[in-house]
């Protein structure tokens, strides 16, 4: 089902949280919304399913206006970063519990229950308590529970924050698995830039209480709209240097050495500054517009290496090579940047 | 042992000190009164012989022969040996041995008599008066004398010459002892006085609706102020510990100020031409609805400060977790609120049963358990049989006995809670969890 914010504003008390939001998400698509920690995101899935009253602004589900609809009416399901699921009912009981509420029979509670429990893999863990269940297993519950009652919308908070590393993966997949199969439309809330490219179709990207780009993960890793959304997509992140226009270069600041700059980009006037964005894996030996500096910090990542060049001005490079180059800390290097793969920005970070 | 046991042992040695002193020895000093027959009338120390109009009237009770019983009140006069001897000493020889000689060995009913028969002496004292004195040697009977020794008693009963055989005079001799004895009557009673069962039924009634007032009202409080905005509910929660912080007194005097029949509410409903009429004291129903509103008020905060601070404990998120799964209020309270309250609830209960089965001092203060005896619990039933009643005949033996009964049932029911709570889990684990 369709859903959509249209002018969305949100207060606690006189502070704004959000203001003026829109946002659509088609039928069948799954969100991200991405953004640093306290930037809006759980205030607007909260919004979403009615758990807070929207200040200002309209919600649609599919036509349907549900902004003043009460949460218990909305048939969301919702997966909270802690789970919330109830210690003293069972697993079976928790998943059971919205179609109790609902007032199901027991032979169809049943059979849903079993069915869920199978698309979750979890059905022999009915028994037991939640807390005698691994984090991964409550996560499955809590996801169970959420869609057993077959929602119009899946919300979920950081679903994976709680996680070790390889659940972590593990879940990524699981998650959009389920989502894929059940093609409900939902919103997944994260900070984690990976978890939103891999399992999201669209991103919506957040910054103090404003979507500051929506795209998909490709478009927006390869045309962020600003600064902060290039800062904030890719592993390892993209390193900047400053410097001024000097006609179709750049000159970098406190330094001698130059970048030719590329023609893709609506240049400003002479001496205005600059800033370059450029990704580590555009910075390699053999790319054309040379800078030298040291390696000040190896770090191997087994495939590939990542090394931190610092330039003579003090500015950092990062570069990824795949491994099999061996190069020491202190060792001084010339290594090139292609320049129609660099991202320039204007002073207020806006892309140029 | 180690030195770790003994350091453990020194930790306790306060707590076990004021538990034995406290707790240990009084139970102790209860239990052994309650096998006595102590009471005001015996005293507390040992007792003396004295055969008295009660006795008198009370032997026949105890099944003994009426007849004798009435001869034990007679004035009785005989010329005995020791008599004349003293009369000897008090009035002269020569009269002595006149009377010995005519009236050796005679008894006379009344002193009367004796008198007429000393006028008739030729030795005999001048005044009517000396007379008198003189017949009074001669007095046998044991009515209002204090024998401090059961000796003492014995030889003057065989000196009236009751022919008493040996149960007869052990009776009398049980009967006429004015000190405490050891007896098991005080367990009998308590199992058939009609007004111990009535003691009992009130105080189920008192602990049976002031614990569900107080629990349910603070879970009520607790719920209702949970879903308050945070300042109101700060403000409701202090004006209900308002009573709890209250001196007792006062608490009780604003009651009864507020249940005169000049008082507030009697004032109020003249408006309304209801009769003024003391609202307390009025009917039982009053009564009951008083001390149970009473205690109630006082109680609730302490169920509603636990239940909240329980309920703060639930994380917002599975409050909200369950709205979204589609729970009303009402399904949300029942369905996860309650059932991670069970433990907070159950504690409550457990600990007000127990205060409520030995607390009197509301009742006491506002109805002293009336109208009638209509209000008075078991624990002020023993407070008035012991230590303080209208008619001053207070029954130590019999109040340590009832004393020692709520003693008795107090521990079984801690054992049944902690029983039902498991408490050694309780301690060992929270019992909400993320
Ligand atoms: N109940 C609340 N009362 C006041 N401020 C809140 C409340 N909930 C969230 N906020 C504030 O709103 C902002 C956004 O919070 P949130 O949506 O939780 O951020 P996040 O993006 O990390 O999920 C934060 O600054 C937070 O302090
Ligand atoms: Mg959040």
């Amino acid at each position: 089902m369709r859903i959509a914010l249209e002018n969305f504003t949100k207060t606690f008390g006189d502070t704004a949280v959000i203001e003026n939001m829109n946002l659509e998400i088609a039928s069948g698509e799954m969100l991200a919304l991405l953004g640093p920690s306290g930037c809006g995101k759980s205030t607007t899935l909260f919004a979403v399913c009615g758990i807070h009253r929207m200040d200002g602004g309209r919600l649609l589900f599919g036509d349907k206006d549900v902004t003043s609809v009460p949460s218990q009416n909305r048939n969301v399901g919702v997966v909270f970063q802690n789970y919330a699921l109830y210690p003293h009912m069972n697993i079976y009981e928790n998943i059971a519990f919205p179609l109790k509420i609902r007032k199901d029979n027991k032979k169809t509670i049943d059979e849903k229950v079993q069915e869920i429990a199978e698309l979750v893999h979890i059905p022999e863990l009915l028994d037991r308590k939640p807390i005698q269940l691994s984090g991964g297993q409550q996560q499955r519950v809590a996801l169970a529970r959420a869609l057993v009652r077959e929602p119009d919308v899946l919300l979920l908070d950081e679903p994976l924050a709680n996680l070790d590393a390889k659940l972590r993966l593990e879940m990524r997949s699981e998650i959009r698995r389920i989502q894929q199969k059940t093609g409900i439309t939902a919103i997944l809330v994260t900070h984690d830039q990976v978890e939103a490219m891999s399992m999201c179709d669209r991103i919506a990207i957040m910054d103090k209480g404003q979507i500051v780009q929506l795209s998909t993960p490709k478009d927006m890793y390869e045309n962020p709209a600003s600064e902060f959304v290039a800062g904030f997509m890719g592993n390892p992140p993209i390193s900047f240097l400053d410097g001024t226009v000097d006609e179709n270069d750049l000159r970098l600041a406190n330094s001698s050495q130059s970048l030719p700059l590329s023609s893709n980009i609506s240049l400003p006037n002479d001496g205005e500054t600059l800033r370059l964005g450029i990704r580590p894996e555009h910075f390699q030996p053999n790319y054309p517009a040379k800078l030298s500096g040291k390696i000040s910090f190896i770090e191997t990542q087994g495939r590939e290496v990542l090394y931190d060049v610092t330039l003579e001005n003090g500015d950092v490079l990062r570069s990824i090579q795949s491994s099999g180059m061996p190069h020491a800390i202190g060792e001084l290097v010339t290594w090139g940047i292609d320049p129609d793969k660099t991202l320039a920005f204007a002073a207020n970070g806006s892309r140029l | 042992m180690r030195r770790a046991h003994l350091l453990g042992l020194g930790f306790m040695a306060p707590a076990l000190l004021i538990v034995c002193l406290f707790f240990l020895a009084p139970v102790i000093m209860t239990a052994v009164f309650s096998f006595t027959n102590m009471s005001s009338g015996t005293g507390i120390s040992g007792g003396a012989y004295e055969v008295t109009e009660k006795t008198v009237r009370r032997l026949p009770e105890h099944g003994f022969p009426e007849a004798k019983a009435e001869m034990l009140a007679q004035d009785v006069y005989r010329i005995d040996p020791a008599g004349l001897t003293a009369l000897g000493a008090g009035y002269g020889k020569a009269l002595a041995d006149e009377v010995g000689k005519s009236l050796s060995g005679k008894t006379f009913n009344g002193r009367r008599d004796l008198e007429r028969a000393l006028k008739k002496m030729k030795a005999r004292p001048r005044s009517i008066r000396e007379i008198k004195v003189a017949a009074d040697l001669f007095k046998r009977s044991v009515l209002n004398t204090r024998y401090e020794t059961e000796d003492a008693f014995v030889a003057a009963i065989t000196d009236l010459d009751l022919k008493l055989d040996t149960s007869e005079r052990a009776l009398l001799s049980k009967v006429a002892y004015t000190g405490w004895t050891w007896t098991t009557e005080n367990y009998e009673l308590i199992a058939t006085l009609p007004s111990t069962l009535r003691a009992a039924a009130n105080t189920l009634t008192y602990v049976g609706f002031t614990l569900a007032f107080n629990v349910g009202f603070g879970l009520f409080l607790a719920l209702a102020t949970f879903y308050l905005p945070g300042a109101q509910a700060a403000t409701f929660r202090a004006i209900w510990i308002l009573p709890r912080i209250l001196p007792p007194v006062i608490y009780i005097m604003m009651w009864k100020w507020l249940t005169w029949d000049t008082g507030f509410i009697s004032s109020f409903l003249s408006n309304f031409d209801v009769t003024p009429r003391n609202w307390m004291l009025h009917s039982d129903i009053n009564a009951w609805v008083s001390i149970v509103l009473i205690n109630g008020f006082v109680g609730a905060s302490l169920g509603m400060i636990l239940f909240s601070s329980a309920l703060r404990a639930i994380p917002s998120s599975m409050l909200y977790a369950s709205e979204v799964d589609g729970a009303s209020r009402l399904q949300q309270i029942w369905y996860i609120i309650l059932p991670q309250l069970r433990w907070p609830i159950l504690f409550t209960t457990a600990y007000q049963t127990l205060s409520l089965l030995t607390s009197f001092d509301y009742i006491y203060l506002s109805t002293d358990g009336g109208p009638g005896s209509s209000t008075e619990v078991w624990a002020l039933y023993t407070f008035h049989t012991a230590l303080n009643n209208y008619g001053g005949a207070l029954q130590y033996g019999l109040g340590a006995a009832l004393a020692l009964v709520l003693v008795v049932i107090g521990i079984a029911a801690s054992l049944v809670y902690l029983r039902l709570f498991n408490f050694d889990k309780l301690v060992a684990k929270p019992r909400i969890e993320q």
